[in-house]
């Protein structure tokens, strides 16, 4: 990010940015930035805050008009602590959505699909309520029922298709990926009764806790077995978190 | 939270370890009073319209996001997995404030936002993203853009 910057200035637009790594920001050194204390996918703080997101973008774009100053300035409020970096207690959010298929011994590939088949049809309903109700998802490009089908199919047999599109099998995959996640993040929100955890919280129950999980693990494994050096990419990198392992 | 001390192994090293330039170079820009600047957001979340082009790779490519697009339109295909989108899902301002930067150009904080904003991904190597700015100075200078503000994810 900072980089652009350079690049933009040095053409003659002014720019500023927000900073979310410090020590990045500081190596790059670009022409204005304000460092803000928020999680990484949080620039602007914390979802439906008004308020803080407009404090960071005005501070932001104040520095346009302030003389060269110290790279990066400090926004001068505190981060969202409840959202940020304070790990959720368990006990605090707890997922509403108790799957017995996903607890117990480790399972064979056949028995994770059709546990997989059956979390994803008890989550559907509500997945389908909440579209209804905001008018809007997050999923890029699956429904839910093709997304399950390329999981389960490439888990079970490697098979690599991916219907209704013409992109490479290994970016169709990366897309499912992070379309699951986004199907069950929207779909235990949407629960009655169901509180927003934080994005700790979730992480740790979807990874932990759910099958599709374990159905994205097993899929990383077989991804590193692959000679294709975006699947093997896919595997190292793009399906699981680094702290999942 | 954002120091890279503060973040656990092997996360600290994956973060540490990413490409991150450093230049000879100071450049600095001027502009007019920030109630007459013209705002354009450049993100590198790799977002883009439903429908565009999925990021793919690391060769330092951007979309284009009219500046009429709302939040069920507009989607995040970044590489990374290792970032939190949960608060994008709820909230398109988090990582995209463009709800924010029109309430400030209605009370004239700012003059106006832009007609066209855009986003990279931010995984490529901001090396390969120096070509591509040039074009993009020209066509935010041709919208009449004198402020870009640059949002990470």
């Amino acid at each position: 990010m900072g980089a652009l910057g350079h690049y933009l200035e040095a053409e003659g637009v002014p720019t500023t940015q927000i900073s979310l790594i410090r020590e990045h920001t500081e190596k790059i050194n670009p022409p204005r930035a304000l460092w803000v204390p928020f999680e990484l996918g949080r620039p602007l703080g914390a979802p439906s805050d008004v308020d803080l997101q407009r404090k960071a973008l005005t501070a932001a774009i104040e520095l346009l008009q302030a003389p060269r100053g110290p790279v990066p300035a400090d926004f001068p409020y505190e981060g969202p602590a409840s959202t940020a970096d304070i790990d959720q207690d368990p006990a605090v959010w707890a997922c509403p959505v108790t799957f017995a298929a996903s607890s117990g011994e480790p399972v064979g590939d056949e028995a994770l699909a059709s546990n997989f088949k059956q979390e994803v049809a008890e989550l559907r309903n509500w997945h389908d309520l909440s579209l209804k109700s905001t008018g809007r998802t997050s999923m890029v490009h699956f429904e839910p029922d093709p997304l399950l089908q390329l999981l389960s199919d490439y888990l079970l047999r490697g098979d690599k298709k991916a219907p209704g599109t013409d992109m490479p099998f290994a970016v169709a995959l990366r897309l499912a990926a992070q379309d699951l996640k986004t199907f069950y993040f929207e779909s235990v929100i949407a629960r009655p009764g169901a509180t927003t955890p934080t994005s700790k919280a979730f992480t740790r129950w979807f990874w932990n806790e759910t099958v599709a999980g374990a159905v994205l693990k097993a899929i990383k494994e077989k991804c590193l077995d692959e000679t294709d050096e975006a699947m093997r990419m896919n595997g190292k990198l793009l399906l699981v978190p680094i702290e999942q392992g | 939270m954002a120091r890279l001390d503060e973040f656990p192994e092997p996360m600290r090293s994956h973060l540490a370890d990413l490409p991150c330039p450093s230049f000879q170079t100071h450049p600095w820009t001027e502009g007019p009073d920030l109630s007459k600047r013209r705002v354009a957001l450049i993100s590198t979340a790799g977002l883009h319209r439903r429908g565009d082009r999925p990021f793919e790779s690391m060769t330092g490519d951007y979309r284009v996001i009219p500046g009429d697009v709302e939040a069920k339109d507009l989607v995040m295909t970044h590489v990374s997995t290792n970032f939190d989108r949960t608060g994008f899902q709820q909230d398109w301002n988090v990582a995209f404030p463009l709800d924010r930067l029109r309430e400030l150009a209605q009370e004239g904080v700012i003059g106006s936002v832009a007609a066209y904003h855009y986003s990279f991904m931010g995984a490529a190597d901001p090396a390969s993203m120096a070509s591509s700015a040039k074009t993009l100075a020209d066509l935010l200078k041709g919208d009449g853009v004198d402020a870009a503000l640059l949002v990470p994810v």
